[in-house]
């Protein structure tokens, strides 16, 4: 092609034009802080970890089994517990193994492919934790309308009562938006991680992709 | 140990910084842009440097190393505003044999190849600096095929903008 030919001529022409760097600046360059995405994927996901890991595991003192116990789900809990404990183990492995596995002398898309892996491991212990979370909460809440002296007092009261379908409404209304405020949370890092950080790699990968279909 | 494989680096990078400049050149617009790049390109190549064993040559591993960062790191967006216009008194040396019809098509090229998406502004970069398609191939990891029909789509979209 004529047009690109001419524009490889130019190219040459000046490739030597270009206002040096000194050594004294590239040494000074080398000792600052990379602001890549991989650097971020890294810090985001390792606040995720802390913050899920504290979400996972709840404060276990005496009372908190004697409660559990009185409900009968203390075997259930436990168990849950050591399946958690494995889970993370897991996928810190994982993360730490997409991790190492970056490299930016990979071609471009094995390169962009292992950053979304890595960011991937993340979003699904996010999702695993958001789940067991939800799945928990329902546990101990239905364990205690029906082990729970003063619950079920309370529920029975209430069913006796004529507005008890409002009193109802109002409860998993409630629920519902806890539940509703903290995935919002979530969806607001995943957005941010995606939109702000991501996206113009995902663009780029999608592309590489398209050229090779 | 690690001051000399900082100064051998540093040297090397020195010589061949070219490299970089041009890749800061069709990826950024204006001096402060050009310069981020290149800061974040020399960090990543020092952080890759460690692995770089010498089997390949220092050019070759650093066009992908740049090429990486550029297209897949680099977290600004490297695409520059499609109406800025390629300034060329600031970067070149203004040339004695000067013919206007052609300078004015090459000012026209550069323009068109800034609208380009990041791979095909790759593609484009690797042509210019006559590699061959096997390298292209290997650099974005697709194949070779696929690298050829592509540089021809991107030749007849390049065709298309300085034609309407």
């Amino acid at each position: 092609m004529e047009e690109l030919d001419l524009l490889k001529k130019d190219w040459k022409k000046n490739e030597n034009s270009f206002k040096q760097i000194s050594e004294n600046e590239i040494y000074k360059m080398i000792h600052q802080n990379s602001s890549s995405v991989v650097k971020w994927i890294l810090i985001i996901g390792i606040i995720e970890f802390a913050l899920m890991t504290t979400l996972g595991f709840f404060t276990a003192d005496d009372n908190y089994f004697v409660m559990l116990k009185k409900y009968h789900i203390d075997t259930f809990m436990s168990i849950l517990t050591i399946l958690n404990y494995v889970v993370v183990i897991s996928f810190i492995f994982l993360f730490y193994r997409n991790f190492k596995t970056i490299s930016t002398t990979d071609s471009a898309r094995k390169l962009m492919k292992n950053i979304l892996k890595t960011r991937k491991t993340v979003q699904f212990y996010v999702w695993y934790n958001l789940g067991m979370f939800a799945m928990i909460f329902f546990v101990v809440l239905l364990s205690t309308c029906y082990y729970d002296e003063r619950m079920s007092t309370m529920l029975h009261d209430i069913g006796e009562k004529d507005n008890a379908i409002w009193i109802w409404t109002v409860i998993i209304g409630l629920t519902l938006g806890m539940f509703a405020a903290m995935f919002a949370i979530f969806w607001l890092f995943y957005r941010l991680v995606y939109g702000f950080l991501l996206r113009k790699l995902h663009k780029n990968y999608q592309e590489l992709k398209k050229i090779d279909l | 140990m690690s001051q000399d494989l900082e100064q051998s680096f540093v040297k090397q990078l020195k010589d061949n910084q070219n490299i970089i400049h041009k890749i800061c050149r069709l990826y950024t617009s204006g001096e402060d842009a050009h310069k981020d790049l290149f800061q974040e390109i020399t960090i990543q190549l020092w952080k890759a440097y460690p692995k770089f064993r010498g089997d390949s040559k220092f050019t070759t591993w650093a066009y992908r190393v740049a090429l990486n960062t550029a297209i897949t790191l680099y977290r600004k967006s490297t695409r520059s505003i499609s109406t800025t216009e390629f300034d060329n008194s600031k970067h070149f040396i203004k040339q004695e044999d000067y013919n206007f019809e052609e300078e004015e098509q090459i000012k026209l090229m550069y323009k068109a190849v800034y609208q380009l998406n990041d791979i095909e502004k790759a593609l484009v970069f690797m042509y210019l600096e006559d590699k061959d398609y096997e390298e292209i191939s290997e650099t974005l990891g697709i194949s070779e095929v696929n690298a050829r029909v592509k540089m021809n789509r991107i030749k007849g979209k390049l065709k298309k903008i300085l034609n309407p």
